[in-house]
């Protein structure tokens, strides 16, 4: 087990895959990280060494904006977008797509699970 | 697709003009715009612009966060009241 970038322990997965386990590392950043640090794909993170770990934790706190302080930001553009009242903060407040999608159907991710109308029946014959 | 930088911001000609008349004259006096596709210049923050939104003049108080965006944003055009409630649980 291996803690980086705080509450992140990853098992004993591949590193490639460990590593996406932190908020803000996704497939792309993961692979940018083994390849500068020479981290072989197939290695798993027990079997890293300690000073590997530590080189991974450097990066990742000086290159990455991860965890809290990624959902801070990402929290602060959604209030600065309600503040003034545009069109996508509007969206933002009602929980509907921000980028023009259809509502008709879909949008379930934003609109969350799907709730029944109560009192609609189908006709049955 | 982003709008090229080397292109710079896109505004109509004569809102300039008429935020240099509003500045000149006397203080909360609302521009009246039809041009939503206007992007909301730094000159313009704190003027209040009166942004047509194919109904009303809808007042946007421009601040300075607001500067990039476009007029429209913040003038909806859609009026959404809410679904009405299930005819049959009126009828019963």
């Amino acid at each position: 087990m291996a803690r980086i970038a705080g509450v992140n322990i990853p098992a004993n997965k591949r590193v490639l895959i460990s590593l996406r386990y932190i908020f803000g590392i996704g497939p792309s950043n993961a692979k940018v990280i083994c390849e500068s640090l020479k981290i072989p794909e197939d290695r798993r993170v027990n079997q890293l060494t300690d000073e590997e770990i530590m080189k991974i934790r450097e990066v990742v706190d000086r290159d990455y904006r991860v965890e809290g302080d990624l959902r801070r930001e990402e929290a602060m553009n959604k209030k600065r977008l309600m503040d003034m009242a545009c069109y996508r903060g509007l969206r933002h407040r009602k929980g509907l797509p921000v980028r023009g999608q259809r509502t008709h159907t879909n949008a379930r991710t934003r609109k969350g699970k799907a709730v029944a109308i109560a009192g609609k029946k189908k006709v049955t014959k | 697709m982003a709008r090229s930088i080397w292109k710079g911001p896109f505004v109509d000609g004569y809102l300039l003009g008429k935020a240099d008349a509003a500045r000149e004259s006397k203080r909360s006096e609302i521009i009246k715009i039809w041009s939503r596709r206007s992007t909301i210049l730094p000159q313009f923050v704190g003027l209040t612009f009166g942004v047509y939104n194919g109904k009303k003049f809808i007042p946007v108080q421009v601040s300075e966060n607001m500067v990039g965006h476009k007029f429209g944003e913040f003038s909806p055009t859609r009026t959404f009241t809410g679904h009405s409630s299930d005819k049959k649980a009126k009828r019963g």
